[in-house]
């Protein structure tokens, strides 16, 4: 599957983090076709091995979050309007006259209704809307409602999938599918490559509601070296230009305090090798990703981060480059591939 | 379970100085489990053997507090707040210190708005002549918690510090009840809850469940333009769906869910998008235990009167002796 499908398959899966429990079987189907053996554990992180054919394998972790930040219903009103909150970080201001799935007994539409401008007093006008004070029509009175839907159901947002100019996609869940995307597209570069280490290809859970996927997948698979893939901020109008990056301009290789330095000078040195385009993210702080959790993990793991540039975060219309999670994929694949002959390289250029 | 709750409530239990909870509650069940320790930290965990699975059952035995930071030239006591303590409801409140010295919490004259009433601008008057007769009193880190006598009033409960004691008294029926189960059951009185969910971490560690409960308490939307979830007194022991700490594993709510429904117990689902519980540090040990959590609807979490309903207490401890035997 070119990996312009792929995304687009990839972002037609509901996963609301905490709920990947539907999403699991979909994702692993998706990581079977290039990986020896995929499990799925307890908590439905999704964990594909491609066997190393080297001797002494050291086992090399890389993951993609896949679980996307929604809503979950925490009430029902006399009028059949459902109250909500939200999972993972949703931005209030981006819901008004959202379109909605409600994932209750069955899947059902709904709307997240916005007051007319015509009935909105000049005070009001100007006023931030409250999460608390929206609600989500699905077209029901109470006594229906309470039928299909009940207090816990999650909800999704509902948006197609958008191809723009310039190889340009936007849709919800980019963040992090465009991640996911690049793990298959990594494990696809690896089938053409000898490598002699074992990959653990992890696509995992609830990173949004605080980062569980990383800390069960790093006691479980003890890693020598963990690669987290995730997004950074795309280059937006009024984005600070030091934590925002250009679209189509290469995957963004982290630097900073909790990555092994180490690692990522050679990554950096490959990429210039292998003519991959990349752009440096300086993170001075705990990088706010899976990174974090591995980089100070069991006895500590080394660690890498390797982020696609995504516009407007945590909205509908998430926009990455096809371009840049190729390159995230190359540069991981080959990273994994060739680290080897490049410490003995560094040797001698450092 | 009035009395029960009554005698926990009873004992001063701020975060990191359980150990008065620890022995009221070891006095409770030492007879009927097979095993009772205190660990390092000061978890209390009670081991009823089996040869299924490991089930964890934590409720916490702390409690919200002051502690003393300074003790000013007249006497008048400093404090820094020990968990989620809401500095206007503490205002004109009774606090006790663990010798039983009692105090009242004031604020500084001075401020413009009562709003501005932050613990930097509050004291603890313990009627000390000054600051020598008060360092005889107290010393600095000492701690003090809210008084509330328990009181049982048209089914319910109201008092200090059912926040979680209610829970512990949930867990301590129903150790004494020996629900017969294939399985090894933890009850685990954990420490350290209310300044991040501390206790539960190790002692998960220690004990490496198959699965987890936290038994705790949740905020209810029952009273005047309250707005959080859909909780209400009365309506039966809340099945944690999420809080701010966790997300309930979706094989446990259900099973919870089932438990409930086949034997005709009232039941809740939880929602909460503040606040955490024990099953927040659980849930991610050790490589990932399934976690969820039984909560005991109340009203004014975190201040000296807490209203739990006692139907809600014994359907909890009902919901609880079911889910263990399946």
């Amino acid at each position: 599957m070119e990996c312009r499908d792929l995304l687009k398959k990839l972002c037609s899966i509901d996963a609301v983090t905490g709920r990947e429990d539907a999403a699991a079987q979909a994702i692993s189907g998706i990581l079977s076709d290039y990986c020896n053996e995929v499990r799925v554990d307890a908590f439905y992180n999704v964990i594909g091995l491609k066997k190393g054919h080297g001797e002494n394998p050291r086992n090399v972790l890389v993951t993609a979050h896949y679980d996307q930040i929604g809503l979950i219903v925490t009430g029902i009103d006399e009028n059949g309007f459902l109250r909500f909150t939200n999972m993972g970080g949703v931005d209030p201001k981006t819901l008004a006259a959202q379109e909605v799935a409600v994932h209750g007994r069955k899947e059902i539409h709904g709307v997240i209704g916005s007051k007319p401008p015509h009935l909105t007093s000049p005070e009001d006008a100007d006023k931030p809307v409250k999460m608390e004070d929206m609600l989500i029509d699905i077209g029901y009175d109470e006594k229906q409602a309470r039928k299909l839907v009940s207090v816990g159901d999650v909800v999704s947002f509902k948006f197609p999938v958008l191809e723009l100019k310039n190889n340009r996609m936007a849709g919800r869940s980019m963040d992090n599918r465009s991640s996911v995307a690049a793990l298959v597209e990594m494990l696809k570069e690896l089938k053409r490559i000898r490598h002699r280490d074992n990959v653990y290809a992890v696509a995992t859970v609830q990173e949004e509601s605080g980062l569980v996927g990383a800390f069960m997948t790093a006691w479980n698979l003890k890693p020598d070296l963990a690669i987290a893939i995730d997004v950074c901020h795309g280059d937006m109008p009024d984005a600070p230009s030091d934590e925002s990056f250009p679209l189509g301009k290469g995957v963004a290789v982290a630097v900073g305090p909790i990555l092994s330095r180490h690692h990522t000078r050679a990554c950096m040195r490959l990429a210039r090798r292998e003519r991959i385009p990349y752009q440096v993210d300086a993170e001075e702080k705990d990088t706010g990703t899976e990174a974090a959790v591995y980089s100070s993990a069991l006895e500590g793991i080394p660690t890498l981060l390797l982020s696609i540039p995504a516009k407007y975060m945590h909205t509908t219309v998430e926009m990455v480059s096809l371009d840049d999670i190729e390159a995230a994929a190359r540069l991981a694949a080959r990273y994994i591939a060739f680290r080897d002959e490049l410490d003995q390289e560094g040797n001698s250029n450092d | 379970m009035f009395d029960t709750i009554s005698t926990l409530v009873n004992a001063f239990g701020p975060s990191g100085r359980e150990n008065r909870v620890a022995e009221a509650i070891t006095h409770l069940i030492k007879d009927k489990v097979d095993e009772i320790s205190s660990d390092a930290m000061g978890n209390l965990i009670a081991v009823k053997k089996g040869f299924g699975k490991k089930i964890m059952l934590a409720a916490h035995m702390d409690e919200i507090g002051l502690i003393i930071t300074t003790i000013d030239e007249k006497g008048f006591l400093r404090f820094g707040t020990v968990g989620g303590v809401l500095p206007l409801i503490s205002l004109g409140q009774r606090v006790v210190f663990e010798n039983g010295l009692t105090g009242v919490v004031w604020y500084e004259e001075s401020i413009e708005s009562i709003k501005d009433a932050k613990p930097e601008k509050m004291y603890i008057d313990i009627g000390a002549k000054s600051r020598e007769h008060a360092e005889e009193l107290v010393e600095i880190g000492d701690m003090a918690v809210f008084e509330g006598r328990p009181v049982q009033q048209n089914g319910l409960v109201i008092s200090r510090a059912l926040d979680d004691r209610v829970g512990c008294a949930v867990l301590a029926e129903l150790a004494r009840r020996c629900p017969e189960t294939d399985h090894e059951i933890y009850y685990v009185f954990t420490v350290q809850e209310e300044v991040g969910l501390r206790g539960a971490r190790t002692a998960a560690y220690a004990i490496r469940p198959d699965l987890a409960l936290a038994i705790d308490v949740t905020r209810t939307a029952d009273t005047p333009k309250s707005r959080h979830g859909a909780v209400s007194l009365g309506k039966g022991p809340a099945i944690k769906v999420k809080d701010n700490s966790v997300i309930a594993h979706p094989a446990i709510r259900e099973r919870l869910e089932n438990c409930a429904r086949e034997n005709g117990i009232p039941y809740q689902l939880e929602v909460l998008d503040k606040g955490g519980t024990d099953a927040g540090s659980i849930h991610i040990t050790a490589g990932g235990i399934p976690s969820g959590g039984v909560s005991i609807p109340t009203r004014f979490i975190h201040s000296a009167s807490e209203i739990v309903n006692l139907e809600d207490a014994g359907n909890a401890l009902k919901l609880l002796e079911t889910f263990v035997k399946l």
